[in-house]
């Protein structure tokens, strides 16, 4: 056996007995519980930051990033619902036309 | 080449190691395909039928995570389970989800799985001959296609999942991380808008925290070889290749089906249709895998207890999350098997070339494909009791796995 098979094999048992203790580790209330909190924390930050940004652009009549998302998504809304229509228009034409239904 | 002197293994170990960085990119997602739907950032491929012409008259419709980028179905040339397909006269599909941008994080799940989920089957149904389609699910692919079956069954002829978790609280690492009562998946979403690709991508590393050490030395052990290299640099890309989840979607995914269990206890709605599993009526086969992390066997086994079909089917197949589907051994495999499954379920099977290859479903289509002493299948019909235990994943040969008399209907030349 080579020294590089030795060591893989080595390698081996020592990745597989590592994850499994870091799987004990990760599974823990002891670290999920403050790693959770910590994260929730931080994202409840981040968004009062954000809203406090879009507050001072409001104040100056401006559109704020989240009024454009609204804006895009409602777009986005209109296509889908044309979609459904054609769907139907289509399903429609079928029946008068006595072709199966699509 | 396995045949190869130890010294050459190692000279080109190192040639192959030091040459990485010039070695050309991967080529992923090749196989011929035209977009013939879009819908904001969602688009439709249809691949280009093999020359000869398709051989069925359903054709395939596959939907894969929401998570990663669809490719994985489609590899690499020569790996690919959607080559494959194509190579054996069926008419494929593939839903890709594309990159949500930042207004996408108004996208409800019902949106998705509802609204562009819907319109992208029923478009494939409707260019059919048939006016239906077989709808293949993967991972969080699949259990977007279950909830859409059951409650818009219309143009789905048959329904398949890959590592489709029904059951969300299970032992898997990512099961008990999203239900912590700690983790506010809203401040989350009110913060970043779409779930980011980096946080996600992370939460599938920790699953084994050591992988990416053990990928590197993997790499070295098998860097002599061409093929096998050839292949891990394909599926890694596809891995670091992560795409956002939309905010409110991923909100309602985590919240109602891995926090309250909504799709077991019945509390889940799709567009105000309350979802009940038991209302899938569809021939069903779902494929679990015994060395998964991130969709526990039991968790992906038991959309086949639930659904009410009358010819429903669990394979349990060696491997991962992502190997299984991928590996060399898939092709004999799992992509053999599904192939064979459609063949047996396509009402019509039109006329296949006489150069048919021998794994051409004209070949063998009615028969559900045999099966390995390493895997096991569950076929219960509407006669049979559900099987006892999901938990029961010792390989068991095919006389005792296989006693199904559910119906199959045969493909026929026409």
């Amino acid at each position: 056996m080579s020294t590089w098979d030795l060591w893989k094999k080595g390698f081996d048992v020592w990745e597989d007995a590592t994850a499994k203790y870091v799987e004990q580790w990760l599974r823990s209330p002891a670290t999920l519980v403050p790693a959770g909190s910590l994260f929730t924390a931080a994202m409840k930050t981040k968004a009062a930051g954000d809203r406090a940004v879009a507050a001072v652009w409001s104040a100056m009549g401006l559109p704020t990033r989240r009024d454009q998302e609204r804006e895009l998504h409602a777009l986005n809304q209109i296509q889908s619902r044309l979609a459904d229509l054609e769907e139907a228009l289509a399903e429609m034409k079928a029946a008068q036309s006595g072709s199966p239904k699509p | 080449m396995s045949g190869d002197a130890p010294e050459a293994r190692v000279r080109r170990r190192w040639r192959n190691l030091l040459g990485l960085l010039r070695r050309p990119k991967p080529v992923v997602g090749a196989t011929p395909a035209d977009v013939v739907y879009r819908e904001n950032k969602m688009e439709l491929l249809r691949y280009r039928a093999r020359p000869e012409g398709v051989a069925y008259r359903t054709p395939v419709v596959m939907v894969p995570s929401m998570i990663n980028r669809h490719y994985v179905l489609d590899l690499r040339p020569g790996g690919s389970f959607v080559e494959y397909l194509v190579s054996q006269g069926h008419d494929v599909y593939m839903v890709v989800w594309g990159v949500p941008t930042a207004e996408d994080r108004h996208l409800t799940f019902d949106d998705v799985c509802d609204g562009y989920l819907g319109r992208a089957i029923r478009f494939a149904a409707r260019a059919s001959a048939r006016k239906r389609a077989h709808v293949l699910g993967y991972c969080m692919g699949g259990t977007m296609s279950a909830i859409h079956a059951s409650v818009r069954p219309d143009p789905i002829a048959t329904l398949a999942t890959l590592a489709a978790p029904v059951r969300f609280h299970d032992e898997a690492l990512l099961s008990q991380w999203a239900s912590m009562p700690s983790f506010d998946v809203g401040a989350m979403v009110d913060a970043m808008g779409n779930a980011p690709a980096a946080l996600l991508q992370a939460t599938f590393l920790m699953q084994r925290p050591t992988m990416s050490l053990a990928k590197f030395a993997g790499l070295v052990d098998r860097a002599w070889d061409d093929e096998w290299l050839d292949a891990y640099l394909a599926l890694e890309t596809w891995a670091n290749d992560n795409v956002p989840l939309p905010g409110e979607a991923f909100r309602r995914y985590i919240t109602d089906l891995y926090q309250r269990e909504g799709l077991l206890e019945g509390s889940f709605a799709l567009s105000g249709v309350p979802v009940r599993l038991e209302n899938l009526r569809m021939p069903l086969l779902a494929v679990t895998f015994e060395h998964d992390l991130i969709v526990p066997a039991k968790s992906a086994a038991e959309l086949v207890e639930r659904a009410g079909s009358a010819e429903k089917e669990r394979l349990h197949l060696l491997g991962g999350h992502v190997g299984a589907v991928v590996s060399r051994k898939a092709a004999q495999g799992l992509w053999s098997k599904l192939s064979k499954w459609w063949a047996a379920h396509d009402a019509d099977a039109v006329a296949l070339t006489a150069e048919a290859p021998p794994e051409a479903p004209s070949a063998a289509p009615a028969e559900v494909p045999s099966l390995a002493p390493s895997e096991v299948t569950e076929n219960v019909t509407a006669s049979e009791p559900p099987a006892a235990s999901t938990g029961d994943e010792k390989p068991r040969t095919k006389g005792t796995a296989r006693d199904s008399k559910a119906p199959r209907s045969a493909a026929r030349k026409r």
